[in-house]
Parts: structure tokens; C-alpha cells; sequence
């Protein structure tokens, strides 16, 4: 199966020590149910660009300064992000409201808008090719990924910045919470998933990739992708055996499930219905202690499943289920955003 | 590869609820901006003008029988336009929810319609609105997508004023990638107290009606509205009505600074050359320029000089924002449908208020409607962070 | 209050408003270009500064061209404060 395309290098800042040094076997542990993005120093940034940029727009510049200040030609910038910067958004609204209507200051306005991370990184590497936000809730990570397979499958000399963030505000929080989304309990890594509780941990963060169809020293390959809407059980279950039938060649397998589960019990059938379509010799582990749940939690799973493929060793707190297997060649992300967005993404060691 | 033709067309907007109202109303010249605004409570209400579509939400939900908690008028907007379209290229319930049918939209403003709304959920920890999932950008598309129980890939995209001409690219890419055999692709905005004050706040809303691509121009009036287009690939519309070829595209970002456009223009230059080189188009064979022409000072006059760079002498050109306002999300999906009007009626519309060429370029934009022989139409969509988009549409 | 304490004042508010990391009220010169070259500051920051302004001072500046007049440097906007501030 010849891959979607190459990921040559990774970058993300998440609550975990993602961002060099990398060290993802030691754990950080949520406060007050909300896992924070642990943030460089960013001296890459121009402090004239630095103070404008809310942490949306912060996190996600910063993830990507590695690969846009990094040798390689970039063709074109991909991003998803849910919400971008949403604090700056409710900043501008709550001037609205204190100075009703008055003289109100631009800048947070301006950088509100969720192409503001794509767009402040084509301005910081004068980049003015394909430059494209996509803010499709849970699935905005999967469509970035599904637009940049076809950018390169119409330029196949190509590379492209692949990438997602979204960060948690004191407002998306107060507002998911209202929703029902994040547990009432005080919850930390170790109790998480057999709460049996509605709700999950707010979570937030940045991956960034350089992708391109060149198979030579690439750190992994995204093989295939799905992305499915739909609240049945059966249906998300149907799509899973499809997808891997149509994308695992003869005698290949899972290796690894990497799950979203996320520990709303609400959501667990979902999760528990994919696993039981893997072969017992397939290993589960999940991610969600490390970044919380957020709309693009995807895109820091598939920066884990490069780190994983490339050291060819799960963390111990990731593992729900050992199985055996011999080497890593494999990683199916199974991704579920509140019982109604489904992702697959079938990740290959390089 | 396939060719991607467009079979159906929904828009509603300040000048018409419908497909043929919006004809008419460019062929008559006329304007919706006004100077009203009863949406919500606004200090900007009756003092500027707004290019409101004139139906109140009850009347929305109503006629469309929407009366699902949550529902916003964008997304009343929207599933206006979409249910046209649909209607339009005569798409079935089965196809519309079968995994082979694709769903692209766009909005900026989405929920935060409900400013005073998203201000009480986000701010309190009181009992929620039921307006907490409909704020995101990517609400109007899903609840097309459940409304409809659409089951192909689905997508929402934010490029600001450029989003819905990306939403045309990407399920034309869908298309012609194999992963979806039709896309729905438009977008949606409403007013808004965000928007308004956003805009205000960068001083660029007109005190009066806008004047595209006039020397004193004052700035823009913000405007609402929905548009969708059914997209197919040509083998699968034997027997079908066809509007036109969607043949060229250009996504180019001009990297120059967060809300204005460098004085070269070089983002709405790349971006309409590329859509000329894709389409395999030489500049002189472009019939007709839907500008992005939003009327105020940066955009039009780097506008102008983006076009004399490529064109050297442009083509007819002129900015139906004058008849809409700016509906930002919507505008890129707004003008493919009044720039695909252009081809399939082989007409002109008139751009309105214009007097006096800006000094530094000269340029005149159309001022009456004419009658003439149109094969490719360009249509420009620029937004906030440099996200300039240019698409083609050509006879088929 | 006296021309330097407000120069000052002016200066504290200037770095919170617009959010300049690492700058110091010191390291703003009297006469240094707020634009351009000096500080660095663009045009969205002179819609910021008139809002400061009017926030601050009570001093309601309407065009954005009659703004570029007086955002020259510190200088210039302290001597339009002492002259037009309504609070």
C-alpha cells in the first residue's frame, strides 16, 4: 500500500515534555481537570510578533518554528484548529460589552480569527503558497491531513507544514463545561478511564509536521485516512472493518491501537466496540492523560505514533492491553469527538 | 481527470431569497444595504448601513421548519441556500446521504451571532444557553450534516473573507481525488455584534453605502447571507441542467501583515495567476473580474494594482458588494454564484455608486448592465492574514 | 502633573496596552519614532493608542489621519495630552 505521504519531522508542544527535550515517559498531571500546554521560551519569535499572539497562536507558531526555520522548502501551510484563538475572541467580546460598543482596541479582533496561525506562520517565513485553516470541530486535524494527501498527490515533488492546534481558554472551558463535557470530579492520570463518569479532562495543544511523498529517512508515513459523522454504534464499527480492509495488505495487522478513549463513559462503547475488531496479538494504549481532550487531540496522537514508531517502544502508562508484537510497523488511531466525529488514521513505520 | 461542473446553486443574500431573485436584482442594479438593522441590539443599528437579508429568524425557521434548539440564523442562512441547491440539481434524500456525497462549508461568524449569548455561556456558570455547540466555526456544516444525515467526508474551513472559496477548492479536490463523487460546497455568515465592532474597531466600515473602487471610498458595509454549490463530475451529469466548468483556482497567501494587503499586491497576484495557469488560461481570455472589491482603502486600490501587474490591461471588472455588503464567510461562495450568473445569462452587471477612478490606477469598474459573450469569469476573495483565493469559472 | 511624570506614565501605559514584552518605560527615548523604525509599531497599533487616548485621557481622536499627527513619539503625544485631555 503506498502511503498518503511521509512525515520527516515532528513537533509539539502539549501538557507532556513533547517539546525538546522529549521525555514522554514522565507524566504531568492535570490541575483542576485541565492539562496545560507546557510552553518554550520561543526565542525564534521576534518579541514584536510574540506580543500579539494569544496562546492559540503562541503554541502553534511555536511547534512549527523548528520545521519553518529548518532547511526544507515548505510548499504550502495545512493547519486545523477548531477554534484558534478563542481567548482573544472572548477578550474582544467582553470589550464589546464593557465599553458597550465604544472605542474598542483592534488587536485582539484580528487575532481572533482561526486562520490567524496559518496565517501569522506564512507571514514570519514569507511564505506565500497554499495557505489553508481548516476548523472542522473534532475533525479539523483529519481534513488538514486529507487536504495535504491531495495537495501532494497533485505535486508530488512537494512539502507541505501538516499541522493542528487549539488551546483551552478560561471561556471554551467555561462553555464545554456548561455542555456537560469535562468531569465534575477532580481527576488525574490514574483514574481517568475507570471513572464511570460522564466527561472527560480539558486538554490542549500543538503537533506540527513536514510531509512530503519521499520515502527516504522519513520518520513514519499516514497510510490512509477516514473521517465518519454519525452516532451509530454499528455503523462506526462497519466503517473500521472497511477501512482496514481496504488498507492493510495481505498478512499485515495492527499493532498498535492507539485509542482516543478519553474517559467519558458515555463514549467508552465506542472505543470498547473498536477494540474487540483487533486480533489479540494487537497492543492498546491510550494518549488522553498526556494531552487532555481537545478538538485536535488527533494531531498530538499522531505525533506520538511517529515518537513510538521511530523509538519502537510504548510508554508504560500508555498501555491498556500488551499484546505481542515483534516490531512496530503499524498504528491505527481510533479518535471519537463527543459520540459524533469519528477519525481513522492508519500510521506505517518508515 | 473529471471536469467539475456546477449543477445547482442556492443563495440568499441582502438582494434576494432565492436564485432568481438575486438575477434580477443584479440585472436591475439594486442595492440591499440599509440602514437598518433589527436583528439585536446595537448601537451601530440605523446609524450604518448593513446589508441584512430581510427575513426575521422566526420567519427562517418557520419556512424551513428548523425548530431544533440551537439553530442560529446562520445556520437558518445556510440551510436556506443549501436546500435550493439541492433542490436545484435535483439530489435525492439517498444521495445526499450516501458516503459518496461530500459536504465543504465555511463560516467566520458562525454562533457568535448570538454575541450577547456566547458573552452569558462564556463568562457565567450558570445553566447554559442552548446555543453551547452552536458557536464554533464548523456548527453550520454539522448541523447540515445531521440534518441531512450526511455520511461522506465533511468539512468546514476558515480562510476570514476567503473561507467559502476554499470550500469550493477542497470539494472540487475531493472530486477529483476519488474521495467523493459530489460535493455540496458554500458558506454562510450573519451579522453580528462581533463582526460589527471588529470591523468598526479597525475603522474600515463605511459611514455610508460602499463605493467600490472609487477615489473616496470610505470603507465597507458588513452584510449577511448563504450560498451552495453542487458540484459533479461531468460523466455523472448526462441529462442534467449545467451551469459551467469550475476550471481554475489560486490559493496564495501574501504574507505581509494580519488585516491589510502590501502595496504590490502580491498574494491577490499569485493567487489569480495561479487560477489562470491551472485553468490553462491566458490573462487576455479572462471575460469578466467578480473583484473582491470591498470598498475600502487598502483592498481596492492593491486590488487595482494586483490586476494591472497580471492583466497590464484588465478586463471588465466590478465588486457585488455594492449590492450585498461584505459577507465575509459567504462572500467567496456569494460571487462564484453571481460570477457563474455571469456565464450562464452571458451578461454584465453593473457595479454600484462608482464616480471617480482611484488616481493611482485609473481602473473603472463596469457601470451598466450589459449583454455580452462571456467564456471565463474570474472571481477574487481576500482575506484577514493574507489568505487571497481566485477562481475560474468557464462556459462548458 | 508635571511633563515627566506623565512622559512616564505614558510610557508604563504604552507597554501594557500594546503588550511589549521586554521593553522597559527607560528603553523608550522621548524623541524615538513610535513607527517604523524606533519601536517597531504598526498600524494597528496606532488604533490601539488612540483608544489608550481616549480610555486614559478622555481624549476622543476621530480620524486616523488626524492620529498619525500626534503618535509621533512621546514627545508629541504627551504635549497633545497636556493640551486636549478631558480627564
Amino acid at each position: 500500500m503506498r502511503p498518503l505521504f511521509y512525515i520527516h519531522q515532528s513537533s509539539c508542544i502539549s501538557p507532556q515534555s513533547s517539546f525538546e527535550p522529549v521525555d514522554i515517559d514522565q507524566l504531568f498531571e492535570p490541575a483542576d481537570n485541565k492539562l496545560m500546554a507546557r510552553e518554550p521560551s520561543y526565542d525564534g519569535i521576534p518579541p514584536g510578533i510574540l506580543r500579539r499572539m494569544g496562546k492559540a497562536v503562541r503554541i502553534g507558531v511555536g511547534a512549527a518554528l523548528p520545521i519553518i526555520k529548518g532547511p526544507a522548502e515548505i510548499n504550502g501551510i495545512i493547519i486545523g484548529t477548531a477554534n484558534g484563538g478563542m481567548e482573544d475572541c472572548i477578550k474582544f467580546l467582553n470589550q464589546i460589552i464593557q465599553y458597550e460598543e465604544g472605542q474598542l482596541t483592534p488587536g485582539n479582533f484580528v487575532q481572533s480569527t482561526p486562520n490567524g496561525i496559518a496565517a501569522q506562520l506564512g507571514l514570519i517565513s514569507k511564505n506565500r503558497s497554499y495557505n489553508i485553516t481548516h476548523v472542522h470541530r473534532g475533525l479539523s486535524f483529519e481534513n488538514a491531513a486529507i487536504d495535504a494527501a491531495m495537495q501532494l498527490a497533485d505535486h508530488q515533488d512537494n512539502s507541505y507544514l501538516l499541522g493542528a492546534v487549539d488551546e483551552i481558554s478560561a471561556y471554551n472551558y467555561n462553555i464545554d463545561w456548561l455542555g456537560d463535557w469535562f468531569k465534575d470530579e477532580n481527576t488525574g492520570s490514574g483514574t481517568l478511564y475507570n471513572s464511570g463518569t460522564k466527561g472527560s479532562i480539558a486538554g490542549e495543544g500543538a503537533a506540527m509536521f513536514l510531509v512530503n511523498r519521499q520515502k527516504e529517512n522519513a520518520a513514519a508515513s499516514i497510510i490512509a485516512i477516514k473521517t465518519l459523522h454519525t452516532p451509530d454504534l454499528n455503523l462506526v464499527q462497519q466503517s473500521l472493518v472497511n477501512f482496514l480492509e481496504q488498507n492493510l495488505a495481505e498478512g499485515e495487522r495492527i499493532d498498535l491501537l492507539l485509542s482516543g478513549e478519553n474517559g467519558d463513559a458515555r463514549i467508552d462503547p465506542y472505543y470498547h466496540a473498536c477494540e474487540t475488531l483487533m486480533g489479540e496479538g494487537t497492543t492498546i494504549a491510550r494518549f488522553k492523560h498526556l494531552c487532555g481532550e481537545f478538538t485536535t487531540a488527533s494531531a498530538i496522537s499522531c505525533w506520538l505514533s511517529c515518537h513510538i514508531l521511530q523509538q519502537q517502544r510504548i510508554p508504560e502508562h500508555m498501555l491498556k492491553r500488551k499484546g505481542n508484537p515483534n516490531a512496530l510497523n503499524r498504528i491505527l488511531v481510533y479518535n471519537n469527538y463527543r459520540g459524533e466525529q469519528h477519525g481513522f488514521m492508519l500510521l506505517g513505520r518508515a | 481527470m473529471s471536469r467539475i461542473f456546477v449543477t445547482g446553486m442556492g443563495i440568499v443574500s441582502a438582494i434576494g431569497r432565492s436564485l432568481v431573485q438575486n438575477h434580477l436584482s443584479l440585472r436591475e442594479g439594486k442595492c440591499g444595504i440599509r440602514n437598518e438593522l433589527d436583528l439585536f441590539p446595537s448601537k451601530y443599528a440605523g446609524v450604518l448601513p448593513f446589508g441584512t437579508v430581510p427575513v426575521s429568524n422566526n420567519e427562517l425557521r418557520q419556512t424551513l421548519h428548523a425548530q431544533e434548539p440551537g439553530v442560529t440564523r446562520t445556520s437558518l442562512l445556510a440551510l436556506h441556500a443549501f436546500n435550493e441547491a439541492i433542490a436545484d440539481s435535483g439530489l435525492s434524500p439517498e444521495q445526499l446521504a450516501n458516503t459518496d456525497t461530500a459536504l465543504v462549508g465555511a463560516s467566520t461568524v458562525s454562533g457568535m451571532c448570538l454575541t450577547d449569548e456566547l458573552y452569558h455561556d462564556a463568562n457565567k456558570k450558570e445553566a447554559g444557553s442552548p446555543y453551547l455547540s452552536s458557536y464554533d466555526n464548523a456548527a453550520v456544516t454539522l448541523y447540515l450534516q445531521n440534518r441531512f444525515g450526511m455520511k461522506g467526508v465533511i468539512n468546514t474551513i476558515n480562510t476570514a473573507c476567503s473561507s467559502s472559496a476554499n470550500s469550493i477548492v477542497y470539494g472540487a479536490n475531493l472530486i477529483r481525488h476519488g474521495l467523493a463523487k459530489r460535493a455540496i460546497v458554500g458558506g454562510a455568515d450573519s451579522l453580528a455584534k462581533f463582526t460589527i465592532n471588529g470591523f468598526n474597531s479597525l475603522h474600515i466600515l463605511s459611514p455610508d453605502k460602499c463605493q467600490p473602487f472609487d477615489e473616496q471610498r470610505k470603507g465597507l458595509n458588513l452584510g449577511e447571507g448563504a450560498a451552495f454549490l453542487v458540484l459533479e463530475r461531468e460523466e455523472d451529469t448526462t441529462g442534467k441542467k449545467v451551469y459551467a466548468e469550475f476550471t481554475g483556482h489560486g490559493n496564495s497567501n501574501d504574507a505581509y501583515h494580519p488585516s491589510s494587503l502590501s502595496d504590490e499586491g502580491e498574494g491577490p497576484y499569485l493567487s489569480m495567476k495561479e487560477a489562470l495557469d491551472r485553468a490553462r488560461l491566458d490573462p487576455a481570455q479572462i471575460g469578466f473580474i467578480n473583484a473582491h472589491g470591498t470598498g475600502t482603502e487598502n483592498n481596492d486600490l492593491v486590488e487595482s494594482v494586483a490586476m494591472i501587474r497580471l492583466f497590464k490591461n484588465p478586463p471588465a471588472f466590478a465588486s457585488t458588494k455594492s449590492n450585498t455588503g461584505h459577507t465575509l464567510g459567504a462572500s467567496g461562495a456569494i460571487e462564484a454564484v453571481y460570477s457563474i450568473l455571469n456565464l450562464a445569462e452571458q451578461e454584465i452587471y453593473p457595479g454600484l455608486r462608482f464616480e471617480h477612478p482611484i488616481a493611482a490606477t485609473g481602473l473603472i469598474p463596469v457601470q451598466s448592465y450589459q449583454k455580452t459573450a462571456l467564456q471565463h469569469v474570474m472571481s477574487n476573495s481576500f482575506g484577514f492574514g493574507g489568505n487571497c483565493s481566485s477562481l475560474i469559472f468557464s462556459t462548458i | 502633573m508635571e511633563t515627566e511624570e506623565l512622559k512616564l506614565q505614558l510610557k508604563k501605559q504604552i507597554i501594557e496596552f500594546l503588550n511589549l514584552i521586554s521593553v522597559k518605560p527607560e528603553d523608550i527615548k522621548d524623541d524615538e519614532p513610535l513607527f517604523g523604525e524606533g519601536l517597531g509599531l504598526d498600524s494597528i497599533d496606532s488604533i490601539e493608542l488612540i483608544v489608550l487616548l481616549g480610555r486614559e485621557y478622555g481624549i476622543d481622536i476621530k480620524d486616523p489621519k488626524e492620529g498619525r499627527k500626534v503618535l509621533v513619539d512621546i514627545n508629541t503625544m504627551v504635549a497633545y495630552i497636556e493640551q486636549h485631555r478631558t480627564k
